[in-house]
């Protein structure tokens, strides 16, 4: 009967022709009707290529050395079109907004099916059901570039959809969504599940995706298969903090081990100022005449706060950002940077004051090599010669990068990218370290021991992050801003912030279980702690 | 793929053509206003384009930037060529001296002196009406042709489906460049750098650039290979394309066609016989003394 089973993969290995290792090694598994299959596993394990070995774009796009092979239905579509394929495996990948193509919402559902070069009336037909199915049919005429990041994601699904696979594939589909977009997302693809769709899954922050029961997870590692099976295997099979398990699960597990050191947050900072380096006084901004999307902003930055700011997409929250290193001068009211006015100072008179870290590296990445990087700041900023050097060896020594100092940064990897994207701002000696989204396409264990390694970084005063990821702030911040429509909802302590669940519900924000393990042993430890720490409490 | 142009739907004269007809004949258009040089043919298709341009229904406030440029760009070149007196003598041989502006200061033995004739006059005002009506018809396109039909608009225009898609992806391609351009920009600038400063020579300011077009170009590279991958992964390029909007010429799209055409005709015929070439009113020529 294994010619009914969707999918079949057979000691399935696989090499790029320009690297030297196999990415994927001798991959055996099959996927079931209706199944929900994770895979897990951080950067880097193969998952994105195995991904590509089922749809086909290995070996048609990227080429290689292939050996083993893929049933679909019990055929092999070694030697099928890409055509063909597609119309069984539907794929959306990780990044919606470098997916669509079309212009509109229905021409992009209908981008699939025109190529097909189905009739007009049967694109109609198919495209209407897919929105409609997915329950997006009021977005039929807006334009793609109008929608927010959650409706993005359905488009991109419904686009998918309408081919009308019978094995889908999702490659890390949460990573740009807000907490409660994701959910919707997730609801969905459990719903496909249940009518027979089956469905493989790539997350590695296992536990979003544990609200809609995978019938199996794998676990991948170096391009190997870890781990298959149900889910309760995996919390033994897998180190707690290589995926992101619930927060009681880590604290049962973490009791055996010996307990994390503690961070020492910001030791720059001596102790917590009173005096505002940055200050906000009734900030109002519009990007076009007529419309407002910040709205009387009131705060006051000081020594010491590691602030998280939370919100929905497009809750203004990098146009806030925007503000304070004086990107954007306000309409109305006034930003103060060590008690002067943005207005009267260049970027890069505040540069010195707050180093802004952009969401993606490749954005700002181009010297020859990582110390022409990480001067380059510096000699904007017309240090002297010899303490460039000193700052960028400083620098590099901080972000444990001192060996790459002649490389290529480009060369690099995305993680290490992201470290020199850092250590170019720390060579500033800005004294205010400021990044949107600073774990954005990174894996979990990575983006955690970056964060730790952050906040204990000497050189810095405060820190200020803007994230969709509850727990980031549960677990580094001492204040978190919440914001939402432009404005500020909350501003305050993260166990007086997030304690109210109507209010981050209402902000698209979702209660974690680590929130939750934190807010039960608050009368016991007074402050919020990681899992990992809260496994050791005394009792 | 994801900013797009500042078109809306409007209620407008050149909104209510169908596109493929309102390119055809901006392409007639475009090749009559380079044929000529004669100033009273210019204004005729000036007027014309003035005449698309306050029926468009976009406001001043939306184009401005555009316009801004190129009015600047227009201004310093018209007023280069008067100046200096280059570039127009391909068209006129004989001047006409109007008066002579001699500067009161030499410099190293040579005193700057502005002859102000008649023919660098109407080559002037030529070669602004020229430009001008070209760039008012450029402007508008993207204000005005939707963006979810230049697929199968150039599909109509009868280019193959692949570079009729290619074609939509690129013009679509160009909001999305700039956007990535503005954010590479705000990054830099965190880092101090500024684009106002840079100075030196041409190889110099280019090697300056480099902060901007390396992240620019390489973000323009990995963007191109998801777009490829998610086009492949439904199905493009394999056969026959249907194209989800219909477009159907109605008259008034004829009409335009045709309209476009004669005006092509015309303007060949007319130079054929000699019209059109660089013109200066005899009368004037005659009143200075010629």
């Amino acid at each position: 009967m294994s010619s009914d089973l969707p999918l079949i993969v057979e000691d399935l290995s696989f090499r790029y022709r320009d690297r030297a290792e196999a990415a994927i090694r001798g991959l055996s598994f099959e996927a079931r009707p209706g199944e929900i299959l994770l895979i897990a596993g951080a950067s880097g394990c193969g998952k994105t290529t195995l991904i590509r070995a089922i749809n086909g774009l290995i070996p048609r796009s990227y080429k290689g050395e292939v050996s083993g092979r893929i049933l679909l239905y019990g055929q092999d579509p070694s030697g099928w079109p890409l055509v063909r394929i597609s119309q069984i495996v539907g794929t959306v990948l990780q990044d919606p907004e470098r997916q669509i193509l079309g212009t509109k919402v229905l021409n992009e559902v209908a981008f699939g099916l025109e190529n097909l070069g189905l009739p007009r009336e049967e694109i109609l037909r198919r495209a209407d059901a897919a929105l409609e199915y997915l329950n997006i049919s009021s977005l039929r005429l807006r334009e793609t570039y109008n929608l927010s990041g959650g409706e993005k994601q359905k488009v991109a699904l419904a686009g998918v959809l309408a081919m009308r696979p019978k094995i889908l594939l999702l490659d890390e589909p949460l990573a740009s969504l807000d907490p409660a977009s994701a959910s919707e997302t997730l609801a969905m693809v459990r719903r496909l599940a249940d009518e027979g769709m089956t469905v493989l899954m790539v997350e590695h922050r296992v536990e979003d995706v544990l609200g809609i029961r995978p019938d199996r997870v794998m676990f991948m590692s170096e391009g190997e298969i870890r781990y298959l099976g149900p889910l309760k295997g995996l919390e033994k099979a897998v180190d707690y903090r290589e995926v992101k398990l619930p927060a009681e699960v880590i604290i049962r597990r973490a009791k055996a081990d010996p307990p994390p050191p503690p961070l020492t947050v910001l030791p720059g900072a001596a102790e917590r100022g009173n005096e505002p380096i940055v200050r906000f006084e009734n900030v109002t901004f519009g990007y076009e005449a007529g419309t407002e999307v910040l709205h009387g902003i009131n705060l006051n930055i000081r020594r010491g706060d590691v602030i998280a700011v939370l919100g929905p997409n497009g809750a203004g929250k990098t146009t806030f950002v925007k503000h304070a290193i004086g990107l954007l001068k306000p309409r109305s009211g006034r930003v103060l940077v060590d008690g002067h006015d943005t207005r009267q100072a260049s970027v890069a008179e505040i540069a010195s004051t707050l180093g802004y870290v952009f969401q993606s590296p490749s954005h700002m990445l181009f010297a020859p090599t990582v110390y022409d990087e990480l001067a380059f700041g510096p000699r904007n900023l017309h240090h002297p010669k010899e303490q460039i050097e000193k700052e960028v060896k400083e620098a590099l020594r901080i972000v444990n990068l001192s060996d790459k100092e002649k490389d290529p940064p480009l060369a690099l990897s995305f993680g290490q990218q992201k470290r020199v994207s850092i250590a170019a701002i720390l060579a500033m000696r800005s004294r205010i370290l400021v990044m949107d989204e600073p774990t954005a396409g990174q894996d979990y264990q990575n983006y955690m021991n970056f964060m730790d390694s952050i906040l204990q970084m000497p050189g810095f005063e405060a820190i200020l992050f803007i994230t969709h990821d509850v727990d980031l702030a549960v677990i580094y911040a001492n204040r978190v801003l919440l914001m939402a429509e432009g404005r500020l909802v909350a501003d305050g302590a993260p166990q007086e912030v997030l304690r109210d669940t109507e209010r981050l519900e209402a902000c698209r924000l979702v209660p974690t279980s680590l929130l939750a393990a934190n807010l039960k042993r608050f009368p016991r430890t007074g402050r919020f702690l990681r899992a990992e720490a809260l496994a050791h409490l005394p009792s | 793929m994801l900013v797009a142009w500042r078109y809306r739907k409007r209620k407008s004269f050149i909104q209510s053509f169908d596109p493929r007809a309102w390119l055809i004949f901006y392409a007639c258009n475009l090749v009559v206003t380079l044929f000529f040089w004669d100033l009273r043919f210019l204004l005729g298709l000036l007027g014309i384009a003035l005449f698309v341009l306050f029926t468009s229904g976009v406001t001043w406030k939306e184009m401005r930037r555009a316009f801004l440029f190129i009015i600047g760009f227009i201004v310093f070149f018209a007023f280069l060529t008067f100046l200096t007196g280059r570039g127009g003598t391909e068209v006129y041989q004989q001047e006409h001296l109007l008066a002579e502006f001699r500067a009161s200061f030499s410099l190293f033995g040579w005193t700057p002196v502005l002859k102000v004739t008649l023919e660098r006059l109407f080559f002037a005002a030529s070669q602004f009406a020229r430009i001008f009506g070209i760039a008012i018809m450029t402007i508008l396109i993207p204000y005005s042709l939707d963006p979810a039909l230049y697929g199968v608009t150039f599909r109509g225009l009868g280019l193959p489906d692949k570079i009729a898609y290619a074609m939509d992806l690129t013009m679509r391609f160009i909001p999305t460049f700039g956007r990535d351009f503005q954010l590479t920009r705000d990054a830099q600038r965190a880092r101090g750098y500024e684009l106002e400063k840079i100075r030196g020579g041409l190889i110099e300011q280019v090697r300056k650039l480099g902060p901007l077009i390396v992240p620019v170009t390489i973000h323009a590279i990995i963007g191109s290979e998801d777009i490829i991958d998610a086009m492949d992964l439904r199905a493009f390029g394999v056969g026959p394309r249907t194209w989800l909007e219909k477009l159907t010429y109605r008259t008034r799209d004829r009409l335009l066609i045709a309209f476009g055409l004669l005006l092509l005709a015309a303007a060949l015929i007319l130079m054929f016989l000699g019209y059109g070439s660089f013109w200066v009113p005899e009368s004037l020529i005659r009143a200075v003394g010629g």
